[in-house]
């Protein structure tokens, strides 16, 4: 790296990368002080950008009108539980896919590249048609499935890539040790990959905590909602429930944001996994 | 390896979790389970709902009741699905919106045997009973109509010198006029041009035209053509426009209903034509105090008439319900006594029951208005909108994204009128 | 992470990128190899096949069949066999060339700032800094926000009258009188874009940071060795090196894109007057009218556009890379 910078490019630096962590930062303070906000003082004009007075009757509400604990704890599960699986199960087809030559290969990516292409619109009504044969609709296994199908293309396709960053004569030799393929990859490669897979689980998991219409259509009761539906919920036909959705909002983005925070510099590092210099 | 397998033991535990948690419970032992779905869904209303499904299980102790509510925005077509797959529903909201396409399906179970020989069945105002028997068949029992009043703010009109809300469509342009003050957000009008924008414009058009309106179809004219090819839909058009160049915040282009709402509370509109649902939001309102604002009936035209839309949605059965009977006497127990008042009350709907609105709750402030246009039908005349047509919402679509393009000027109104004549002639024609 | 220089058994490890070979003392191995290894391969593929195929596949052919009927869940009493009849409605409807039109200035008003302002944030984290970490974990976090929720921000934000932005905007004294962003169908776009913008950006800043940081250092003594310029180094040969993560990237962002409906619909839920709409919000209003019919053939058309384009962008990849190798 050239480590000589000029004073100019370090006061660019500072200012840019100063002016976008305000505007990233801006939404958030914002939903911030409005979850603070009584409800009434919220549609005040003009607007204030600190409240005047700091309130938590959202919070309480939040609590006490809705079910909210529930559900966090309901997208906790469905959103853990999926990212290990579609982690795990994308591993594998990852693995395959970056050792192996064979014919298929090329379609075998093409398929997982196009159901990204899928808008997910036309496929919401056969798909309640089969969870209500296979009997799993309003179950949070029955989410769980579906959120490892959605997640295990992209993140094949992402671990695919760290893989062919490490050099197959590592498995080689533990195999030739005599390890069976499955336990060279456990036992070898997953230990230097570590970063790249705690990557791949923060992925899935965030995609699977955030995801919205999946969730309605496939949860009935009050007790199984998972918290975007319960989001979504606040915004009735007449009104924009601010203060409550504000208060979720926060309560739902402060433990992504938490995971981020801890997992970031995996994620980057991750993503270099297994990079061997000679 | 600890942590491949704390990872795998953690993946299995949560699986197993599921997989258990995924078991329905199994009925047993003649207790009956009913799934009750809504659609207008918020909150509030089913905080409301669990309270009264708790007292109706008191009093039915061999029934329990599940409440689904998915968020509004995608609830009918959750309904749809659920619906379709032909299991899961056994009583759902129904609105007039959707009656029309759940029965054509074959979806709604018709419940006149179910409801024969019900004793609250005369404690129902007349609009009630008619909607509720229309074409025969008993497919929801209303639990409520949903009235429009025109909300206004009293210091306002007496600063700018008037004495009283206005009272045709004219005057409100007058009134709104004289209190925009461009450049120092005050408004006149809420205007509502986003979702559902047609639904004013419709008010205006209706009210020009009430002479010679059909009753049973109030898009119709007593001699079969629509209402918007009258001369006077014209001038219903023109006046309305006027409305928002002159006296509408620009951007109410994109405004839909949280919009107006927010643009009344906050103080910097001077007046909202909205159903009673806004009340409660008025009444939290810090930017504005009780005596700054009331409500005054509907616009009337240059005829001195307006027309009520009288919108509606209730409680019915699914065809596919497995229990028919119970799901009617949870039904019956919603529209009748106490649970029907205090539904109708907390949310803000006309009441279905008749000397429900002698409730003194009824007579003071905001709601005197609704009351007045209940007390004199000759001049605010309900009409029946064909609500019920399997088209209907792409109506709805096309007239909100016509209605846009003429307010950002991309299209005239006489255009507009004309699109919309040639829409349900044609519609009409091939019925 | 260890590096290290010789594998388990003590022979020199082989360099990343090198071409697999197979010493002559193996080969009568791999015929013993190459049926356990399909095995293996088989059983590795098994679980993802499995769940993509039943819980995606599936549905979606399910679900395309729809396209070729005449199926309007507000009157079920006729599904007949209607063969390309949605599709000659959609292709006859001139909103729908105007709602292509939006998706592809959508696609590409919003991949080329997400893109540029990504690669100079990942350019400029590159370089250690006090609280560099805390940093990092803040500017990534619109990425754990969900997309209608977004939508929604960004709507009170951008409201004509009462929108935090205007607000900003005229205390600032950049502008006299308040923008209706929303009610007006050129800054509506831009403002939804903005919006998109916003969000996508940590995409683009995540990857890239971790492609640049793939590069190894002797790569850039060597540049300075021969005397190149930091801009020299950053198109010559930075770029260059990780060409394969950044096109890839672009693909995937593209393809995300055209299909996110979340942003616009709960912005301005494709107004005004149709203005906004892309081509998967426009599936949504016909969804809502019950025209899955034509609802599915739109997504049909969608899956097709995306693949043309992806089979045509892959092509141009490798043809690229051919040439530069």
């Amino acid at each position: 790296m050239i480590n000589v910078e000029s004073r100019a490019a370090r006061i660019t630096r500072i200012v840019f990368l100063g002016l976008w962590l305000v505007i990233t930062l801006f939404p958030l303070y914002w939903i911030l002080i409005t979850s603070f906000k009584t409800p009434g003082a919220i549609f005040s004009y003009p607007l204030t950008y600190w409240p005047e007075e700091f309130s938590l009757i959202n919070y309480v509400t939040l609590f006490q009108k809705t079910d909210f604990g529930t559900y966090v704890v309901n997208s906790l599960i469905v959103a853990t539980a999926a990212a290990t699986i579609a982690t795990f199960i994308s591993m594998l087809s990852a693995y395959v896919l970056a050792r192996f030559e064979f014919r298929s290969k090329s379609a075998v990516l093409m398929a997982f590249l196009v159901t990204q292409m899928i808008p997910t619109f036309i496929a919401l009504g056969p798909l309640y048609l089969l969870m209500v044969k296979l009997d799993l609709v309003d179950s949070r296994f029955g989410l769980t499935l579906i959120y490892v199908a959605v997640s295990i293309p992209f993140c094949t396709i992402m671990l695919r890539g760290f893989f062919a960053n490490i050099p197959d004569a590592l498995e080689e030799a533990a195999m030739i040790d005599g390890c069976s393929r499955f336990g060279a990859l456990f036992r070898v490669i997953v230990p230097i990959m570590k970063p790249g897979i705690v990557a791949a689980f923060i992925f899935n998991f965030v995609n699977s905590w955030n995801e919205l219409f999946l969730s309605v259509t496939l949860m009935n009761k009050d007790e199984n909602k998972t918290i975007p539906t319960a989001l979504n919920g606040f915004i009735s036909s007449f009104n924009i429930d601010w203060g409550s959705m504000s208060a979720a909002a926060v309560l739902t983005i402060l433990p992504t944001m938490v995971l981020f925070a801890f997992a970031s510099r995996y994620i980057v590092q991750g993503l270099t996994a297994g990079a061997v210099k000679g | 390896m600890t942590n491949k397998k704390l990872l795998a033991g953690i993946g299995l535990g949560l699986v197993a979790t599921l997989a258990l948690s995924g078991c329905s419970a199994a009925a047993s032992d003649g207790k009956v389970t009913l799934q009750m779905v809504e659609s207008l869904t918020s909150p509030a209303r089913t905080d409301l709902l669990n309270g009264l499904i708790g007292e109706f299980e008191s009093e039915n102790p061999d029934i329990t009741v599940e409440l689904v509510s998915p968020p509004t925005d995608q609830a009918d077509q959750k309904i749809q699905q659920m619906l379709q797959s032909g299991s899961g529903v056994d009583v759902l909201e129904v609105r007039d919106l959707t009656v029309g396409s759940f029965s054509t399906n074959g979806w709604l179970s018709d419940m006149t045997d179910e409801f024969d020989g019900w004793s609250g069945w005369d404690d129902l105002t007349d609009n009630a009973k008619d909607v509720a028997t229309a074409d025969g068949k008993m497919y929801y029992v209303p639990y409520g109509f949903y009235g429009i009043s025109l909300f206004y703010r009293t210091d306002l009109i007496e600063e700018a010198g008037f004495d009283g809300a206005p009272q045709s469509w004219d005057d409100l342009v007058t009134q709104a006029t004289a209190i925009q003050e461009s450049g120092s957000n005050k408004y006149g009008y809420a205007f509502r041009g986003g979702s559902n924008a047609y639904t004013n414009a419709l008010l205006a058009i209706s009210a020009y035209v009430a002479d010679d309106i059909d009753v049973t179809n109030a898009y119709k004219l007593n001699n079969g053509d629509s209402i918007f090819s009258a001369p006077e839909a014209q001038d219903a058009m023109d006046t309305y426009l006027t409305l928002f160049e002159q006296a509408s915040p620009p951007s109410s282009v994109a405004w839909g209903y949280p919009e107006m709402v927010e643009g009344f509370t906050n103080g910097s509109t001077g007046f909202l034509l909205q159903d009673p649902e806004v009340i409660a939001a008025v009444q939290q309102s810090q930017s504005i105090t009780a005596d700054q604002w009331t409500t005054a009936p509907m616009l009337v035209g240059p005829t001195g008439k307006a027309i009520q839309p009288l919108a509606t949605a209730g409680w019915g059965t699914a065809e596919a319900s497995e229990h028919k009977a119970e799901s009617a006497k949870l039904i019956q127990f919603l529209n009748s006594g106490d649970a029907s008042i205090q539904f109708t009350q907390e949310n803000s709907l006309v009441p279905i029951l008749t000397g429900a609105a002698d409730d003194p709750f009824y007579k003071t402030g905001a709601w005197a208005s609704y009351l007045t246009m209940n007390e004199n039908p000759d001049v605010y005349i309900t009409a029946e909108q064909p609500r019920g047509v399997s088209w209907f919402t792409e109506w709805a679509g096309k007239a909100d994204t016509e209605l846009q393009q003429v307010l950002i000027g991309q299209k005239t109104s006489e255009e507009l009128l004309a699109s919309w004549d040639a829409y349900w002639t044609e519609k009409w024609a091939a019925e | 992470m260890s590096r290290r220089m010789t594998n388990v058994t003590g022979r020199p490890a082989i360099r990343a990128g090198a071409p697999r070979a197979f010493p002559p003392d193996r080969t009568r191995r791999r015929r013993q190899f190459s049926m356990r290894r399909g095995l293996t391969m088989l059983a590795f593929l098994l679980p993802a096949a499995l769940f993509v195929g039943v819980f995606t596949y599936y549905p979606m052919l399910a679900g395309s069949q729809m396209a070729f009927r005449n199926w309007n869940l507000n009157d079920l009493t006729n599904t007949d066999w209607v063969g390309l009849a949605n599709f000659r409605k959609i292709f006859a409807d001139p909103n729908f060339y105007v709602i292509l039109g939006n998706s592809v200035v959508w696609v590409v008003a919003s991949v080329v700032p997400q893109f540029i302002i990504g690669f100079a944030i990942a350019l400029w984290l590159r370089r250690k800094f006090v609280f560099r970490g805390l940093y990092q974990a803040l500017i990534f976090f619109p990425w754990a926000i969900s997309g209608f929720l977004i939508g929604i921000l960004f709507r009170w934000m951008f409201n004509g009258e009462f929108g935090v932005i205007n607000d900003l905007l005229s205390k600032t004294g950049l502008i006299d009188t308040p923008i209706p962003w929303l009610a007006q169908p050129g800054t509506a776009m831009v403002a939804v874009i903005i919006a998109n913008t916003w969000y996508g950006v940590t995409f683009f800043a995540i990857m890239i940071l971790a492609a640049l940081q793939s590069v190894p250092e002797e790569v850039y003594e060597a540049a300075a060795l021969d005397g190149s310029g930091k801009i020299r180094t950053l198109f010559s040969i930075t770029i260059p090196f990780i060409s394969t993560t950044l096109a890839l990237t672009v693909l995937l962002r593209v393809i995300w894109i055209f299909n996110f409906p979340d942003i616009i619909w709960a912005m301005t839920g494709g107004g005004p007057a149709n203005q906004t709409h892309i081509v998967t919000t426009w599936m949504i209003t016909i969804t809502q009218r019950g025209d899955y019919g034509q609802a599915s053939a739109l997504g049909l058309i969608v899956v097709a556009i995306l693949l043309v384009f992806a089979a045509f962008y892959l092509m141009a990849i490798r043809e690229r890379k051919g040439a530069n190798s």
